[in-house]
């Protein structure tokens, strides 16, 4: 019996291991704290498997034990971003900077996103406020729908809907710093590449 | 929503408004088409949606799954041994 389980719930959770860990290291951003959450949440995921309804959204349901298991236990010991403006967060506003200061040609704004590294890129998602963190990655690197993610973090979809579009532009201002930062943009605001 | 349905055209207002959305595959049969032929004819949008698009499959590739170090998978095997 309980080794029927075990080899079932083995199974289940095969496939989604390593996107599990990839969520949990951005959000704890530690890699001791994203193992143990993952531990945790596959724990819970197993006392609960009664709870699972076959043939449905498997992924959807352990990313929500993961999600929950964050807010009410780790949360709390990652530090959060020093305080974020609202202000400014226009639409298309990595582009719009790119094309204010540049007289580069389409391509290169392009050629700008290639050049970034990945690690400014971790840097700028994990720079987010959770709230906006999870939900990009969740739709953005996960490839989640907006239900599944209303059903994940348990919000409405009007709430996903707006935390995934404002932390969009938040990390598009993120990268835009990164960017001047790093010299990407140099002083001819030229894309390096 | 029913007066754009009436007036039968975006404008570059409903591109902004809609663009998140469209890159999520979040429109209907008719918010798309709309969309779309708006692209058709305005460059400057068109260029801002195709480098949205590019953006959020930058972030989906350069954020590409980690490798869970052995450590875990230790972890998780030990984990699944004890389970009852
Ligand atoms: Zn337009």
């Amino acid at each position: 019996m309980a080794e029927n389980k075990q080899r079932e719930f083995s199974e289940l959770i095969e496939p989604h291991i390593s996107s599990l860990y990839s969520t949990a290291l951005r959000m704890t951003r530690n890699q001791n704290d994203a193992e143990d959450l993952v531990q945790d949440t596959l724990y819970k995921a197993y006392k609960a498997l009664a709870q699972y309804q076959r043939n449905t959204n498997f992924r959807a349901w352990i990313f929500r034990i993961l999600v929950n298991t964050f807010i009410t236990a780790y949360r709390k010991a990652v530090k959060q971003p020093q305080k974020v403006s609202y202000d400014d967060l226009e639409e298309f506003f990595l582009y719009k900077r790119l094309d204010e200061t540049v007289s580069i040609q389409e391509t290169s704004k392009e050629e700008f996103l290639e050049s970034m590294f990945d690690d400014d890129v971790k840097e700028a998602l994990e720079a987010l406020p959770y709230q906006f963190r999870l939900v990009v990655l969740l739709c953005d690197v996960e490839g989640f729908s907006y239900n599944e993610i209303a059903n994940i973090i348990d919000a409405p979809l009007g709430t996903v809907m707006s935390r995934l579009y404002r932390g969009r532009k938040l990390l598009q201002r993120q990268l835009w710093d990164y960017a001047k930062k790093r010299g990407y943009i140099n002083d001819d605001f030229k894309a390096k590449v | 929503m029913t007066l754009k349905q009436k007036s039968e055209k975006y404008d570059c207002a409903d591109i902004e408004r809609l663009v998140q959305k469209y890159i999520d595959s979040g429109l209907n049969d008719h918010e798309k088409q709309l969309f779309e032929e708006h692209l058709e004819y305005c460059l400057p949008c068109d260029k801002k949606v195709s480098f949205e698009l590019k953006l959020k499959s930058i972030i989906r590739h350069k954020m590409s799954h980690e490798v869970p170090p052995e450590n875990l998978k230790n972890k998780i095997s030990n984990l699944l041994e004890h389970l009852e």
